[in-house]
């Protein structure tokens, strides 16, 4: 009986992915990144340019998922709770300002932490395998923590793999997590607009009607 | 009878109720959820949804509010803290029961 909780709570979250439209959206926010870091290694190095990159990264990543977030629910109120019902998460209900001066600090952190600890090895080589490490972790645990996603398996293998062979490639390293950020990107979009497709083939809109 | 069996009488009725439990479960993971959402995971007709969401309202389990998406009513269910507790309870009852009733004698 237990275990009917645990897969029954499962569904439910696999709700929320159910639609791709998260994948689609974060795959988006995977490209800016993209083009952003092969603007970093197209400006010429003596020029200021490259260090004002480094902190506008933060302000990428923080305005990125703030617009990504937004993005989502506007997508899922247009196409997704019309169709299949409106759910509301707890995650989503991230309402009060220090709660989201504290997850934004904290990406903010993180991203000057990967520039500073780059700074002082002296190379950025091995960004790309943390990266494909931590986005593949997070993707695994999506796949663990709901029902037959098994696609997350996917995205986090990928992941992994990606970002170790864009770090061992010899490429430049802005060039290597561009390409990491691309490659996933597209995949994302690729899987979510599949995803996406299927959804609405399979929820047509319901006819209009009360609840009741 | 043994307690094991006789433990099963103080079990919660109302939560007792198989699709009244599925939908209690489902509130248990989210913030709320509406009628639509609910009606394709319990796979429930309109009015056996609307039925046994009045007997979990009424018992003070869930909270029921009616807004608008536009011009269609919509209807957001929302579990309440005793129905938090009320399921705990009740999962901690049935898994007493299944502990104590699995035990060789």
């Amino acid at each position: 009986m237990e275990q009917d909780f645990v897969e029954i709570k499962q569904r439910v979250r696999h709700y929320w992915f159910k639609d791709g439209i998260g994948e689609i959206a974060v795959g988006g926010l995977l490209i800016v990144l993209a083009i952003y870091f092969m603007a970093h290694r197209a400006l010429p190095p003596v020029s200021n340019a490259p260090l004002y990159l480094d902190f506008g990264l933060a302000f990428i990543f923080i305005l990125g998922v703030a617009f990504t977030r937004k993005l989502i629910l506007i997508f899922k109120t247009h196409i997704t709770y019309p169709r299949t019902g409106y759910v509301e998460y707890h995650m989503e209900n991230i309402s009060s300002l220090p709660a989201r001066i504290a997850i934004f600090a904290s990406i903010g952190i993180f991203v000057l932490l990967l520039i500073l600890i780059g700074r002082w090895v002296g190379s950025f080589q091995w960004v790309p395998a943390l990266l494909g490490v931590l986005m593949g972790g997070i993707a695994y645990g999506v796949y663990k923590t709901t029902a037959n996603l098994h696609r997350f398996n996917y995205h986090a293998v990928l992941s992994v793999v990606a970002g170790f062979g864009f770090s061992i490639s010899g490429l430049p390293p802005q060039y290597g997590l561009s390409l990491y950020y691309l490659l996933l990107g597209l995949w994302l979009i690729g899987c979510g607009s599949h995803m996406l497709k299927k959804y609405l083939q399979e929820n047509p809109l319901p006819e209009a009607g009360g609840d009741e | 009878m043994n307690d094991a069996l006789r433990s099963l009488t103080d079990l919660d009725r109302v939560i007792h109720e198989p699709a009244r439990l599925l939908i209690l479960t489902i509130l248990s993971g989210v913030v709320r959820a509406d009628f639509l959402f609910l009606q394709r995971e319990t796979g429930l007709t309109k009015g056996n949804l609307s039925a046994h969401l009045s007997r979990l309202e009424e018992s003070g389990y869930i909270k029921i509010e009616k807004t608008f998406k536009g011009k269609l009513p919509l209807t957001v269910c929302k579990l309440t803290i005793a129905g938090q507790k009320a399921l705990t309870k009740y999962r901690q009852q049935v898994q007493e029961f299944m502990k104590k009733t699995s035990q060789p004698n």
